[in-house]
């Protein structure tokens, strides 16, 4: 498959996000991948080691993901949901499921370049084996217009000694109304860090945001990072969920968001529960501006401040 | 001059005391020009002020910058005229590469990876190694400072202010600095150098003697140093430490006549 081959608007938002578009075409690099234009399936590619399947459903597609025992690659698996379209509804269920000893990537996309009311929902299941490490990067691109409705739901499971990374990352363009839920359940010696991002930029995005982790296995360990920013009327809200139910687990919860201009609200609401008394779980949250000190030191190489705090917004947006 | 101060009175942000006392000097172009006084003398403040920071302003005199009244104008407008600073404690900000911050102050359309490249060399950072770092704890102080130097020598401005380079910095890499001192003036650049110590001071071509807020003299530097010494009874560390270019700066009649007038034997 070429470029030519599928709406080049839904993939030129990768570039935004400094990731090279022909990862996600079929018969270009390495990595299994699906690709999908609205509720279509344009290309599947499978590597060994990796099962990848999708069915086409009313309003969506159902995409099963096997990375089968064993299996280590360094090429991700690549998962394209665009949908050029202004409206519609697109619902998909992925069920990933990463067999014990493996070691896989997952870059999923979600671009909807012309959104203006488009509907989006996900109900993902993610079920971890033993001794893995799992990596699953989502970023999102919902156009310049009035953003989208998106809805994904995420259910993971991690198990022994496993590595679990997700990373969900909305900076660019309009978000709209964004309602994300994530449940991971961490069993033992497993390590989890969740990493969110989010940029509300006016009165058309409203994003709430609830990332939660369940520490149930014994030293089980997690961090979850929730970084956004509200501007010029956007609204942001993050709960950061960690419960220590279980003996010598450990987690820490970390919002930080910054809030610029009137109207725009930040909320953050970090929640931590421990049911085990030889767990430990923590948090910490900032809102407001930046230090002064930090846009001063900007300025003083020319910048406004305006611009300032654009460069900073970036960088805390784009810190690993 | 390139820059002057005339009668310039810094109070407290809450205009109770006053920090700088109606002081008056001037930084001649090409030069590099410290500011000395023992700690809590004003030099910080004074630095702040000259470059405009918000939560510095000045309630009595003015600033000219190559002739222009500049007492009114912000931060970014002075930044933009060709004045900057280097802090003292240069922030970590986490997501911000060594490559972006220091492009940041390159606006004359000029190549800005060269540039880039060519201001770490000037630092004496080995650009492979830190372009695509991030200006975060995992930098060294001396790093850190050095990037500083590297983002105002960047911008190619006609006048940095190095507030205290000289902060936390082990003898050795403080040896480096005065070096790198060099290579900005030989770039044209004028600096102004805020400091407390006589062995980075030595480097400056003229000094302001800061003390309690009064500008007391404005002079060749060795000149300066030693109505310092004089004013904080250090006559044996003035005969001692008064060096340049390998030689002794003043022989010790001159020394033993100021301090004289200070009033110590």
């Amino acid at each position: 498959m070429t470029e030519n081959n599928y709406p080049k608007a839904i993939l030129q938002s990768l570039e935004d996000y400094n990731i090279d578009i022909r990862d996600f075409l079929p018969g270009h690099g390495g990595g299994a991948k699906l690709l999908l234009d609205f509720n279509k399936i344009k290309g599947v590619e499978q590597v060994d080691g990796i099962i990848l399947k999708g069915r086409e459903i009313k309003n969506g597609i159902v995409a099963d993901i096997v990375i089968k025992e064993g299996t280590k690659i360094d090429d991700s698996v690549h998962l394209c949901f665009g949908v050029n379209k202004e409206t519609g509804i697109q619902e998909i269920f992925p069920r990933i499921i990463a067999e014990d000893n493996t070691d896989v990537k997952v870059q999923a996309h979600c671009s909807f370049p012309n959104a203006n009311g488009l509907v989006h929902k996900m109900f993902g299941h993610f079920y971890i084996g033993k001794n893995c490490n799992f990596t699953y990067s989502e970023t999102h691109y919902h156009g310049e217009n009035s953003g989208a409705f998106v809805a994904p739901v995420a259910y993971m499971y991690v198990g022994e000694n496993s590595v679990f990374e997700n990373n969900f990352t909305l900076t660019r363009g309009t978000p709209g109304t964004v309602k994300i839920l994530i449940d991971i359940y961490a069993m033992k010696n497993s390590t989890i860090r969740s990493t969110i991002k989010a940029y509300g930029k006016s009165k058309k995005d409203s994003i709430r945001i609830r990332d939660a982790v369940y520490l149930e296995g014994e030293n089980a360990r997690s961090l979850i990072k929730m970084k956004a920013a509200a501007r010029d009327g956007g609204e942001v809200l993050m709960y950061g969920i960690t419960e220590g139910n279980a003996p010598h687990c450990n987690g820490h919860v970390e919002c930080s968001e910054i809030v610029l201009g009137k109207g725009s609200i930040c909320r953050a609401r970090p929640f931590i529960r421990a049911t085990d008394p030889t767990s430990s779980v923590s948090h910490e949250a900032s809102l407001g501006r930046f230090p002064q000190k930090w846009l001063d030191e900007i300025m003083a190489k020319g910048l406004t401040e305006e611009e300032a705090t654009e460069i900073l917004i970036q960088a805390m947006l784009r810190e690993e | 001059m390139l820059l002057e101060l005339k009668n310039v009175t810094i109070p407290t942000l809450d205009q109770r005391c006053v920090i700088v006392n109606n002081i008056s000097f001037g930084v001649k172009e090409g030069s590099i020009h410290a500011i000395i006084g023992p700690n809590g003398s004003g030099k910080s403040t004074l630095a702040y002020t000259i470059m405009g920071l918000d939560s510095y302003k000045i309630s009595n005199g003015k600033i000219y910058f190559e002739g222009k009244d500049i007492t009114n104008l912000s931060l970014t407008e002075r930044a933009k005229l060709g004045i900057t600073l280097a802090w003292q404690e240069p922030a970590r900000i986490e997501g911000l590469t060594v490559k972006k911050y220091i492009s940041l102050g390159i606006k004359d359309g000029g190549n800005v990876k060269e540039r880039v490249i060519e201001a770490l060399n000037t630092v004496n950072l080995e650009p492979e190694l830190y372009l695509n770092r991030n200006i975060d704890e995992s930098l060294s102080g001396g790093e850190r400072k050095r990037i500083e130097l590297a983002a105002t020598i960047a911008m190619r401005p006609r006048l940095i202010i190095l507030d205290e380079p000289d902060s936390g910095l082990d003898m050795i890499v403080i040896e480096d600095f005065l070096n790198i001192f060099e290579k900005i003036k030989n770039l044209n650049m004028t600096i102004l150098l805020i400091t407390h110590r006589e062995d980075i001071g030595m480097v400056a071509d003229y000094g302001t003697l800061l003390w309690r807020g009064d500008a007391l003299m404005t002079d060749e530097f060795p000149r300066v140093m030693v109505k310092y010494c004089a004013k904080a009874g250090l006559k044996e560390f003035c005969k001692r430490a008064l060096f340049k270019n390998g030689g002794k700066c003043f022989d010790d009649d001159y020394i033993d006549r100021i301090f004289k007038e200070e009033g110590i034997s």
